[in-house]
């Protein structure tokens, strides 16, 4: 269950990553950032 | 809908996203050693009295190299007499259960008898906290030798070491419950071996009532001021007798304290599973906390320790409280010395009914201390660790 989890959160943690580098407004890509933090936290197990 | 990734358009000659990405790295860097610095076990300084300190993986192997896996703390009289489970931190935000076991393990010794204490039962929900409660991650006490600070935990495992959540979780006993009470060790009884991680937990607890043959297990708990259960005791109905006694002499030190029976058919739960599948006269204690409540301002640390809430005070003049709540509020002080009071008397009417299960100390800490001078004699310091 645990690999399907990381797998689940190492896809979105992706998307939100290339989407971070292709966003041009700030905004956007501050909110993507933020939104970045908790999956990477969450990929790594960590909570 | 696009289900693969798009690595087109990447602009990675502008510094910005690279900026931004960057400080992603850093802030999950410090958030994350803030969030594993929850994973370190509180620091316990068991008295020159504890004669083992075990670990639940004792009962049920699987259980080892597992969050799982809490501490169990063994008090063995030269004399045979009575066993006893004390567990505290089934729920770890309802702290006056695990502190008052804390107190227990630091400063008991025993005569006669044999008395296991689990002071964090559900040892994985103390690694996070409910962030949207907005509490605190730990609280201080003073010890003797400085601030000592413990974990405020979840009411839950932590989802990191069980997931995902059923949509309708059906506990070993069958009982249909929501998806997130699975987590929940206090509805996992009996338990199952081969089930998840709050039910191995649960079985491993089972094990021990039954191998160590336990004559009395007591959970402790905290609950609400506006939860209708609350400075109760909820027994099982062989323990009815215990339970009666216990009340009067919790009134006659002052402890308002009142008379629950186990509803019979509420399965999953310690007092009712506990005493109908193992010999064990079954006992839960309750003490009102106001950080537990809904109707609670601020969660802060000093919410914790003092008892003090505005909110409840207004409440209380509204009669919408199940206890007296005034200015001075419910300090944890209180509530942990009306566990101990409780435990005190649990063992001696126990030793009254059945005298062959006797448990004599030769030091208890009293609860009337507590309540006079606070935590600080009952702390240990580091270096008399045994």
């Amino acid at each position: 269950m645990k690999v399907i989890y990381q797998l689940i959160l190492l896809w979105l943690t992706l998307n939100l990553t290339v989407y971070l580098f292709r966003e041009k407004r700030l905004s956007w890509q501050l909110s993507a950032g933020m939104v970045l933090i908790l999956f990477i936290l969450r990929l790594l197990l960590i909570k | 809908m696009k289900t693969r990734l798009n690595f087109k358009n990447l602009n990675f000659q502008r510094g910005q996203p690279i900026f931004i990405f960057i400080m992603v790295v850093i802030i999950c860097f410090f958030t994350g050693e803030n969030f594993l610095s929850l994973h370190q076990e509180d620091l316990i300084i068991p008295s020159s009295g504890l004669s083992q300190q075990l670990r639940l993986s004792h009962y049920l192997p699987t259980l080892a190299n597992t969050p799982g896996n809490t501490r169990v703390f063994l008090f063995e009289g030269e004399e045979k007499g009575g066993n006893v489970l004390i567990l505290g931190g089934t729920h770890p935000n309802e702290p006056a259960g695990f502190i008052a076991a804390t107190i227990l393990i630091e400063n008991l010794i025993i005569k006669k008898g044999r008395l296991f204490i689990i002071p964090q039962a559900n040892l994985s929900g103390f690694t996070h906290n409910d962030a949207f409660e907005a509490n605190p991650q730990r609280f201080s006490l003073p010890a003797q030798d400085g601030l000592r600070w413990f974990r405020y935990g979840s009411r839950l495992t932590n989802p990191i070491h069980q997931w995902p959540d059923p949509t309708t979780y059906i506990n070993p006993s069958s009982q249909k419950l929501a998806g997130p009470e699975s987590r929940n060790l206090n509805r996992a009884y009996p338990g199952s071996k081969e089930g998840s991680l709050t039910e191995r937990v649960a079985w491993a607890i089972m094990q021990l009532l039954k191998t160590e043959n336990i004559h009395l297990a007591i959970d402790l708990h905290e609950a609400s001021p506006e939860y209708p259960v609350i400075n109760a005791i909820v027994f099982h109905e062989r323990a009815a007798e215990l339970a009666a006694m216990t009340m009067m002499d919790l009134q006659m030190e002052g402890f308002d304290l009142r008379l629950e029976a186990s509803p019979p058919n509420l399965h999953g739960l310690s007092h009712r599973e506990w005493g109908d599948l193992t010999s064990t006269l079954a006992i839960l204690l309750e003490t009102a906390n106001a950080s537990h409540g809904r109707l609670k301002g601020k969660p802060s640390p000093q919410l914790i320790v003092k008892g003090q809430d505005a909110n409840y005070v207004r409440a209380a003049r509204l009669g919408r409280l199940f206890v007296p709540f005034d200015e001075e509020g419910i300090p944890l002080k209180r509530r942990v010395a009306r566990h101990l009071a409780s435990i005190k008397s649990l063992i001696t009417n126990l030793a009254a009914l059945y005298p062959s299960q006797t448990i004599k100390f030769e030091y208890f800490p009293s609860p009337q201390l507590l309540l006079k001078n606070g935590f600080k004699d009952f702390l240990q310091i580091a270096s008399s660790s045994k």
